[in-house]
């Protein structure tokens, strides 16, 4: 695993704006997609980040299992809310299909890879890894390899979904483009597995009474939505769409894994796994440095990294109100003083590739830069 | 191989465009969608509908977005519903048949017409300088009839359920 300083496509901007639709390279005035460096794999690295993305992943379908078999006090402890347990325990049993996630590793190319987090419900940076670093090494060097058949699995896994000839919205908040690139990205790839699609703002949802509906006022039976389930049940049309009015995607079992206890839970069922740190809802059972994060958060917000009960390092944030989990920390490994996460890929529960940010701070944010990579 | 063998966009990208729900440059309230401009005819009178029938016409031609392959077109409007159309330099390309029109009287007095395509499952598409509304349906028992496309002011849905959650974050949702 080498980090490699690389010359940019001189038309590397109006190229991917243009061809590939990629409007999100630079946030808020900072470069985020970043071809100036990339790292480079060897296949045994790779075959090594695969093995661990899909042991994670039956990990955490067995801790669903489990949290559902324990029921009410499981619930309790990752802090789901009340109101949903029925839709967790039910769409868990009616074997409802999930379409991704990202699990976000520390790797240093010869240790186990660790889990960080894993991002179940509403996981982005996906057109980044699935088409610009594709469409990168297709331009630079097309004879290399690269972990990442996401797109080609994505229009796959469409059809694992029952939806009856059903129209599928899709759906994020307004005004928020890296969203809504995200979304539309997934509706292209559903639109070539042949699915009917639309998609609608999650403000502009309409509730008549019965049904949910778009701004035509026709039905919403199916809903992809890029907006987290513990959002959606606590809001004023929650209870309509726990009543199973529409499918949804991600299916509300997500909600025992897109929570940060879940990762306490995974080290209770699995103590001293290597791919897994650990982690636990009592900052005592943590020694050493730990990372203190909350139950539910996003973008890397509300993060403390913790030496003896000092806070060395955080993060800002609105979050933390349903409580925190405590993870063993672990040194990013730093090329050229910059820390790369892997975010590893499943789509249909399967590995499907990776996606690297690498960030000069050791806490991965919402401004980390998105860099591509190859492997040999 | 663990890279994908081939990548294509079909709404992403060059030749795409993407289906957005009313806002700016969308229909005035007073708009009708005609299939026909004898239906037309029978709201409006023979010559405004053939007026606006020969707009909506030229408007199409400069305004109808293009697509290089056929696949491309059809993701968007619906197998069927494209054609195919020579360039002016020689190539061809493809975009939405013409199925019918906008038509409403702007106050100030200019009237408002505008082409509209059929979409997926038989939906009207009307096409304002490049963006697209959903303005109502073709089909048996709409066919030339007017369609509301907007919930009227006593519409009983409720809107707003959601989203809250976001702005009181102040942040996007996803991680």
């Amino acid at each position: 695993m080498k980090r490699e300083t690389i010359a940019p496509r001189p038309d590397w901007r109006a190229h991917v704006e243009r061809d590939l639709g990629f409007q999100f390279h630079t946030i808020g005035g900072a470069l985020y997609w970043d071809e100036t460096v990339c790292y480079r794999f060897t296949a045994e690295q790779i075959d090594a980040l695969e093995a661990a993305t899909a042991e994670l992943e039956q990990m955490c379908l067995g801790l669903v299992d489990r949290v559902i078999d324990s029921g009410e006090e499981a619930f309790e402890r990752l802090r789901i809310p009340r109101v949903a347990w029925d839709a967790v325990a039910g769409s868990w049993a009616a074997q409802e299909k999930n379409l991704y996630g990202r699990f976000d590793l520390a790797y240093d190319g010869a240790s186990p890879p660790r889990l960080l987090e894993y991002n179940a419900d509403t996981p982005t940076a996906l057109f980044e890894a699935a088409v610009v670093q594709w469409d990168w090494l297709q331009a630079t060097s097309p004879e290399r390899d690269q972990f990442n058949s996401i797109h080609e699995k994505l229009i796959e896994a469409w059809a694992n979904f029952d939806l009856r000839g059903e129209r599928l919205y899709f759906s994020a908040v307004k005004a928020h483009a890296e969203d809504n690139g995200t979304t539309e990205y997934l509706r292209d790839t559903a639109v070539q597995a042949g699915l009917l699609t639309d998609r609608i703002a999650v403000e502009d949802i309409g509730w008549d009474g019965r049904q949910f509906v778009d701004l035509d006022n026709n039905p919403i039976r199916a809903l992809f939505k890029l907006y987290p389930w513990e959002w959606l049940v606590q809001e004023e049309f929650g209870v309509h769409l726990l009543s199973g009015v529409a499918k949804v995607i991600e299916p509300a079992w997500k909600m025992v894994l897109s929570n940060k206890a879940a990762l306490a839970l995974l080290w209770e069922m699995a103590p001293n796994h290597p791919n897994l740190l650990p982690a636990s809802l009592d900052p005592n059972a943590i020694a050493g440095k730990q990372v203190r994060k909350p139950i539910y958060s996003r973008e890397g917000a509300n993060v403390q990294l913790l030496d003896a009960g000092r806070v060395v390092a955080e993060t800002p944030g609105a979050y933390g109100a349903e409580g925190f989990v405590y993870q063993a920390h672990t040194q990013i490994p730093a090329f050229d003083g910059n820390h790369p996460v892997i975010g590893s890929w499943v789509v249909a529960s399967q590995p499907a590739g990776i996606g690297i940010r690498e960030d000069v701070n050791a806490i991965t944010s919402d401004t980390s830069r998105f860099v591509p990579h190859y492997f040999e | 191989m663990k890279k994908s063998h081939s990548i294509k966009l079909a709404l992403l990208g060059g030749a795409s465009m993407a289906l957005t729900a009313c806002g700016d440059d969308g229909p005035p309230d007073d708009a009708r969608f005609f299939a026909e401009t004898k239906e037309c005819a029978a709201v409006y009178g023979d010559a405004p509908c053939t007026d606006a029938a020969v707009k909506a016409e030229e408007t199409h031609l400069v305004q109808a977005p293009k697509f290089a392959r056929q696949e491309q077109c059809e993701a968007e409007f619906g197998a069927g519903n494209c054609e195919t159309r020579q360039s002016a330099g020689g190539g061809s390309f493809f975009m939405p048949l013409l199925m019918g029109y906008m038509m409403g009287n702007m106050l100030g007095g200019n009237r408002f017409s505008q082409p509209v395509y059929r979409g997926p499952d038989g939906s009207a598409v009307m096409n304002n300088n490049g963006r697209m509304f959903n303005v109502g349906n073709f089909g048996a028992q709409t066919a030339g009839r007017t369609t509301s496309f907007r919930p009227s002011q006593a519409s009983p849905i409720a809107r707003g359920g959601f989203g809250g959650s976001s702005a009181a974050f102040n942040s996007g949702a996803a991680s």
